[in-house]
């Protein structure tokens, strides 16, 4: 696929947005029960490229925010949880995308976060060597539903606003 | 499908996730995990609180020693070894984190993960 | 609408620069600050596990884990290469050793000579009649304690600064094992101020830990004294930061004889047998990782009433004693820190003031 030029810099914006909001996120200590429950702000981005640029595209853009997002935040481990949760989440929406519409974006957003924890969970199990850590899935997977939800909505209002915006030309 | 039925199928799984937490927050076994280490590295990991009865592993390094590990519930000893001083053998059983059972020549160490002991009165050290 | 995407655009784009400038200033320190590094050695006769908490801490415990070594190379009575080794078994000659030998043995010397030969490193041979550094153990005669006592007394020893050298009287052995882990906790306490790293905690085989700052999260450390009675329990907890805990008790090494009769392997250099002072543990909470150690040692020789004159005497260290009745004597300025619990929970606990 050929993208214009206009295309690319959207992507490109999409992406600094994307990172600007993980990281901002990251900054903030979030008092959570258990560690690494988080809202996934950046999620929105990826949602609302999911369902607006395409597959390819949202790819792109996840895997330049998770490379630069650990840079900048986090290490090589942090890099690993986000790859395996991101990818997850990725592949979960790619699958649902066909058969969700505009209006329901948000499922495709709850979908992904609860893969995005069990992701996590299963780079967390190998890392830890020790299958114990999987008591959390429950808990953060029922997290993941509001959080899921809240940014799906986002997402879905971005789409709505941003719909008179072209990017083809 | 229609908004509704997603709302609903999603609200279902809401809830019984949220039972499952509730229910294994409650039941979460008290366990206490004996690690082994040779050189640093883990061998070998026991679930202490899971032992019925008494087990025993046999670990061996290329010099020929020998240390002969005990397990019973909630505790864990080395019963033999044919290292020159017998320092592991004479520490005995060992139920809590703080203090690991170590025989120097073997380059062995057992170290329990967590305690529920150590762990109610918030411990970093035993000094003795 | 229209209008719409650029004010959003700017406004992250803004924010972008912002999250920038922030990751530079504090985030980083902030998320490696309560990364806990680990680094465990085997030396010194004993299982040291060192921890230390944020940015620089990995390099630090490793030039720790160095100097460690290195201290072990020259105080180590079994290596034919130590500093010690030589000494042993020079025969009465002279012999050049590093500064930091010959300072550790002069401090003995001073700390033997206050507290009356309570701690003196020429008891090495009765330990070994004893059979206490090789685990065989034995009831060596009278004679034969007798006969090596004769040669227990530090004072006799040379420490030449100015050659460079120590002599030990012939037939004379030393074991500075009393003051090496307390020694390495000193050093260990530098390297950690060089790199900056503020909480640590270093364990020399439970029986010196050094408490390095407070915990990451400002708390004070909790450290557990062992019940000497039971060694699966505690005897209370000591709440501390920045000092180093030394307990000395019987019940580390020890052996029981036909009769039934408990020998353990703190020696008095008085009797050459188990020190018997009614003493039994010491824990000594001080400054310096070298006092405590010693001190450690001598108190639980000395017994309640002289370690309690010492410490009235020259002060600069606090401590926990537990008596064969069952007592607890803890001196002031840590009597706020020290919780017994458990057996402990209802002794009789003195508050012994200056």
């Amino acid at each position: 696929m050929k993208r214009t030029t206009k295309r690319l810099c959207y992507m490109a914006v999409l992406t600094a947005v994307a990172l600007t909001v993980f990281i901002i996120e990251a900054q903030i200590p979030l008092a959570a029960p258990v560690p690494g429950m988080k809202l996934g702000l950046a999620n929105i981005v990826t949602v609302y490229a999911m369902f607006r640029l395409g597959p390819r595209d949202t790819l792109l853009i996840l895997a330049a925010r998770i490379l630069l997002g650990s840079m900048f935040a986090g290490g090589f481990s942090a890099m690993l949880y986000s790859l395996a949760g991101g990818l997850m989440c990725y592949l979960v929406m790619l699958l649902l995308r066909k058969c969700l519409t505009e209006k329901q974006i948000w499922v495709a957003s709850v979908a992904g976060a609860m893969s995005h924890c069990i992701g996590q969970i299963l780079v967390a199990v190998l890392m830890a060597g020790t299958w114990r850590i999987a008591f959390y899935l429950p808990v953060l997977l029922a997290a993941a539903i509001p959080a899921g939800a809240f940014t799906g909505l986002c997402a879905q209002f971005l789409n709505q606003k941003l719909r008179s915006f072209s990017f083809e030309g | 499908m229609k908004t509704k039925t997603w709302v609903l199928l999603i609200a279902a799984v809401f809830a019984v996730l949220c039972g499952v937490s509730f229910a294994l927050y409650h039941i979460r076994p008290q366990s206490t995990v004996a690690n082994v280490y040779q050189d640093g590295v883990c061998i070998l990991s026991i679930d202490l609180s899971a032992v019925a009865g008494t087990e025993t592993y046999t670990v061996t390094d290329e010099d020929g020693h020998e240390n002969t590990i005990e397990v019973e519930n909630g505790r864990i000893r080395i019963s033999e070894a044919n290292c020159p001083d017998q320092v592991c053998v004479d520490t005995g059983w060992i139920s809590g984190s703080l203090k690991p059972i170590v025989c120097l020549p073997v380059r062995l160490v057992i170290q329990i993960e967590s305690d529920p002991a150590t762990e109610a009165l918030n411990l970093d050290a035993v000094s003795g | 609408m229209k209008r719409l995407f650029p004010i959003l655009l700017t406004v992250c784009l803004s924010l972008a620069l912002a999250a920038c400038a922030a990751e530079q200033g504090t985030a980083v320190t902030e998320t490696a600050e309560d990364e806990a590094v680990s680094v465990q050695v085997f030396a010194m006769d004993t299982y040291i596990d060192l921890t230390a908490y944020g940015p620089n801490a990995e390099a630090a415990l490793d030039e720790i884990a160095g100097e460690i070594e290195t201290l072990d190379g020259l105080l180590s009575v079994t290596d034919e290469n130590s500093e010690v080794y030589a000494l042993n078994h020079a025969d009465g000659a002279a012999v050049s050793v590093s500064e930091t030998t010959r300072s550790l043995i002069a401090f003995t010397q001073t700390l033997s000579a206050q507290c009356g030969g309570a701690l003196d490193i020429s008891v090495y041979p009765l330990a070994l009649a004893w059979g206490f550094t090789t685990e065989d153990y034995r009831v060596p005669t009278d004679a034969g304690i007798a006969d090596l006592l004769a040669l227990v007394d530090e004072s006799q020893i040379v420490v030449d600064d100015e050659a460079g050298t120590v002599t030990l009287p012939a037939g004379m052995e030393i074991d500075l094992g009393a003051v090496g882990k307390g020694y390495a906790c000193d050093l260990a306490r530098e390297i950690l101020a060089e790199y900056g790293v503020e909480h640590a905690l270093l364990n020399f085989g439970s029986s010196t830990i050094c408490l390095y700052g407070d915990k990451p999260d400002g708390s004070r450390w909790r450290v557990a004294v062992q019940d000497p009675e039971d060694d699966s329990t505690y005897a209370g907890i000591l709440e501390l930061e920045g000092c180093v805990v030394d307990t000395s008790g019987g019940y580390e090494r020890y052996f029981t004889d036909e009769d039934g009769t408990v020998y353990w392997h703190i020696l008095d250099p008085e009797t050459g047998r188990p020190a018997d002072s009614g003493l039994i543990s010491a824990t000594i909470v001080s400054e310096s990782g070298l006092n405590g150690d010693a001190l450690s040692t001598a108190c639980f020789v000395m017994g309640l009433d002289k370690s309690i004159d010492y410490w009235r005497t020259y002060g600069g260290f606090e401590f926990v004693f537990i008596t064969e009745a069952h007592e607890i004597y803890v001196s002031e300025g840590i009597a706020d820190s020290f919780t017994p619990v458990y057996d402990y929970e209802d002794a009789e606990i003195t508050v012994v003031s200056q």
